[in-house]
């Protein structure tokens, strides 16, 4: 008995030896910034490809565009002068000459910044074999080097805003000629940028490092490395951050996470733009949506003001139109349809559904996601319109809603902050899924292609204004779409880490590491 | 002994190949296409057929797992689809993390199992036994993220014993095993309870045994009739959860390594599926039904060392 008693206390300071004896984790990091992101791994780093949070979070510390928002924010009239120091356009507006910096270090010694690394990157861009962007240049007509720190860009028609196509955001980005050559695809995890920071190394599953640039243009980085941790458990995350172990974590926008997080001592929680909009798109080619009245009952049938209250105010607004708040050509003028339980069950009626419908509908298994859906569809059940909720994994969600499997489709995004790529990828005929030029109109609805066209290729900003509100009362009053409401970003810190900046928006879904970003 | 080794090996290779066409099969079945998870949801039609063919998906589906097979076979697994890293670099850099977990959790689960049922057995019905009964009941009955978060929440932010990040230097011993224990501790209270519960019944059975009788009745030490004849004769059943046991460690590995942060291969293969990274998860499949045959090997081998009769038939 006394071997077995023996056995079991040697296993027991057995482990306490080894608790004992093992260093902790250092709590010293210098000026090292931790930061904790909700995901399994990065994806391709090269910045073309970054279509993913987490990827576009990093690929903005370690890229910079021609141009770029102001730091904070994602107002396009507050673009300013980034890789390139000036540049002009020709009265039409078809013709634009950028002047680059001079002495822009490439990171790793691969050279210094040239009109042909612009001219190349942004050829790539606009390639679909090379780039997720290319739809963007699709009015691109030539890229040339004027001299070695001149690019002139021709057009074949005006787009809305050309300066947000070569901001540091999705296409804009600049890669060097010559190390995209020479790594070919593995360019995407060993990405040569000129941004304040440099890629050192990823850890599969565990953590991207990167390093100062120490030839940044602007200056050498206040901080020496970021540690971009991936931590995909949001308990787990909040642990860490709780625990010292991160100084910036990834938030949810949810109101009792950040009721909670704003209790933990020395954080501030920021909440910033764009804010992702929320729409129910209605397939108006299928029944039951094919019936206007049953479209407009389901429209009677939100409570936005409910969701609102449910996701959290601090987090959340209510959505007031098809394009999202704050969007250049964004209008409010063609008022929403309110909440009227009684009015969706009279509509219902005349529509030949007396006893109320079910529709069967295909929805992701994310949680954020599949929460606000489980709201909507209790809502809509109040008005008798029962939603048959087929929860899939998230990749065949976004399979099967192309297919137009689902009559109704819960989706949320956000876009550049101009009004034409919401309207042209959601609600314009070339964008309709199903067709070879397919983005995600999953309505199908067409009817302010003229309108949307128009305001794309047009000089005039007040013109392009009326058009783009115009088509914002036609596809209202079609009820192509029912807007639910907006989410925003929500990011924690520790109060002693300094952006450099007022984190108010960032197109990068996350906070801009500058070169004066500190922890103080 | 060479010979069985070798045998077995030969014998697994059927196996693999048949795993590998399955796997082959299943993630194509599966819905959901890997260039719309690479490209994103702006992407056109034409982008995502311009990097199907660039993935040679668009290749017929024979072409595509006769190319698969034959460099499997070479022991080629290509590039992820999605990140372009090498698969078996990306999965070399964490399998020491995987096993380093799936071990130290095993010998958690013997160590606390193996003794706490040995003790339970022999106090049958006494307070010790219905101690160790009801604590192996609640050692089943928490899933991993729960016990998992319990441990975090005393071990890390209350006594600051441990970190919640625990991925380690690979190089830095005393680091790796630092950050090894809750999460080994986590996975392996699950196993505990179980060979607790599996050592409890088998000592039970062996010390009611003639043998044991006998021994007590020629007057061999109470201490040498628990550990030689009774521990002894009852671990073949022992072995067996074991063995079967490692097989679902690698497995239930995953749920460890999210909430500790830690990387390994579980972390990969969910990554993977939800990336419909097809090359990856092949590739990862492989290994996985390796390590099956690798442990069920061994645990073979140790039935022949426990138990003579099996090795002579």
């Amino acid at each position: 008995m006394r071997g077995l008693k023996a056995a079991l206390l040697g296993s027991v300071m057995a482990l306490a030896a080894v608790i004992g004896t093992v260093p902790k984790e250092a709590q010293a990091q210098g000026q090292t910034l931790r930061v904790g992101m909700a995901a399994q791994d990065v994806g391709r780093l090269d910045p073309h490809f970054a279509v993913s949070t987490i990827d576009r979070v990093v690929v903005a510390w370690m890229f910079n565009g021609l141009v770029r928002f102001k730091p904070g924010s994602i107002d396009p009239s507050e673009i300013e002068p980034d890789l390139a120091e000036r540049w002009e356009s020709s009265a039409d507006g078809k013709t634009w000459t950028f002047h680059l910096r001079r002495g822009v270090q490439f990171h790793g010694g691969f050279g210094e910044l040239t009109a042909e690394d612009v001219v190349f990157s942004l050829r790539k861009s606009g390639t679909a074999a090379s780039s997720a962007f290319a739809a963007d240049f699709r009015a691109f007509e030539n890229i040339e080097a004027v001299d070695s720190h001149t690019v002139r860009i021709t057009l074949r028609e005006n787009v809305p805003s050309l300066l947000g196509i070569l901001t540091n955001y999705s296409g804009g980005y600049i890669v060097s000629r010559r190390a995209v050559q020479e790594r070919g695809d593995a360019f995407a995890r060993n990405p040569i940028g000129t941004g304040p920071f440099a890629l050192d190394r990823v850890t599969p599953n565990q953590s991207a490092e990167l390093v100062a640039h120490a030839q940044y243009f602007r200056g050498a980085p206040q901080l020496a490395r970021i540690s971009y941790r991936f931590i995909p458990s949001d308990a787990s995350r909040d642990l860490a951050y709780q625990n010292r172990e991160l100084d910036v974590n990834y938030g949810r926008a949810d109101q009792t996470w950040l009721n909670r997080t704003r209790q933990i001592p020395n954080t501030v929680v920021d909440v910033f733009e764009p804010g992702e909009l929320a729409i129910l798109n209605l397939n108006t080619r299928q029944p039951p949506f094919n019936d206007i009245r049953v479209r407009r009952a389901l429209a009677h049938a939100v409570n936005r003001p409910e969701l609102v209250r449910f996701r959290g105010q601090d987090v959340t607004r209510e959505a007031q139109s098809l394009v999202p708040r704050g969007y250049l050509g964004f209008s409010n003028a063609t008022p929403l349809l309110p909440f009227d339980s009684n009015r969706a069950r009279a509509l219902l009626a005349e529509a030949g559904h007396p006893n109320g419908l079910t529709i069967r509908v295909i929805h992701t298994q994310l949680p954020e996601m599949l929460t606000m859906m489980q709201v909507v569809q209790q809502q809509l059940r109040r008005s008798g319109i029962t939603l048959d909720l087929q929860v899939v994994e998230h990749a065949t969600w976004h399979q099967q809603i192309r297919q137009d499997l689902s009559p109704l489709v819960y989706y949320s995004a956000a876009r550049f902050p101009v009004a034409d790529i919401y309207l042209t990828q959601f609600y314009h005929g070339r964008s309709r899924v199903q067709t070879p030029t397919a983005v995600t109109n999953f309505s199908h609805c067409d009817q302010a292609d003229s309108q949307i066209d128009a305001a794309r290729v047009s000089t005039n900003l007040e013109e392009q204004r009326r058009l783009w509100a115009e088509a914002q009362k036609i596809l209202i009053e079609n009820v192509c779409g029912v807007p639910l409401l907006e989410t925003l970003l929500v990011f924690a810190r520790r109060d002693n880490v300094d952006y450099g900046y007022e984190l108010k928006g960032s197109m990068s879904l996350g906070p801009l590491i500058t070169e004066a970003t500190r922890i103080r | 002994m060479i010979g069985f080794i070798l045998r077995r090996l030969l014998a697994a290779i059927p196996t693999l190949i048949a795993v590998l066409t399955l796997v082959f099969v299943i993630v194509r079945i599966v819905p959901g296409d890997p260039a719309l998870v690479i490209l994103g949801d702006q992407a056109t039609p034409e982008a995502i057929a311009a990097l199907r063919t660039r993935l040679g998906l668009d290749a017929p589906l024979w072409s595509q797992y006769l190319s698969f097979i034959g460099n499997a076979l070479m022991g080629d697994f290509g590039n992820s689809m999605v990140t372009n890293r090498p698969i078996m670099a990306e999965v070399a850099s964490v399998l020491p993390h995987t096993i380093d977990l799936t071990v130290a959790a095993m010998i958690f689960g013997i160590i606390v199992g193996v003794p706490v049922g040995i003790w339970a057995a022999l106090h049958r019905n006494g307070i010790i036994d219905v101690g160790a009964r009801i604590l192996s009941l609640i050692g089943l009955s928490f899933p991993v993220f729960v016990s998992g978060i319990f441990l975090l929440l005393a071990f890390a932010l209350h006594w600051r014993i441990f970190p919640v990040i625990g991925s380690a230097n690979l190089e830095d011993y005393g680091d790796r095993l630092h950050k090894l224990i809750l999460p080994a501790i986590t996975l392996g209270l699950v196993m505990a309870a179980y060979i607790t519960r599996v050592t409890r019944s088998a000592m039970l059975q062996s010390l009611g045994e003639d043998y044991i009788r006998t021994a007590r009745a020629k007057g061999v030490p109470w201490r040498r009739v628990v550990w030689v004849h009774g521990l002894r004769n009852a671990s073949i059943p022992i072995v067996t959860v074991v063995g079967l046991y490692v097989g679902i460690l690698l497995g239930n590995s995953v749920l460890t390594e999210i909430v500790f942060n830690r990387p390994g291969l579980g972390k990969i293969i969910v990554g993977a599926l939800n990336q419909r990274d097809y090359t990856m998860l092949q590739g990862l499949m492989v290994i996985y039904c390796f390590l099956i045959v690798v442990v069920n090997l061994v645990t073979d081998l140790l039935y022949g060392i426990l138990d003579p009769r099996v090795k002579q038939a």
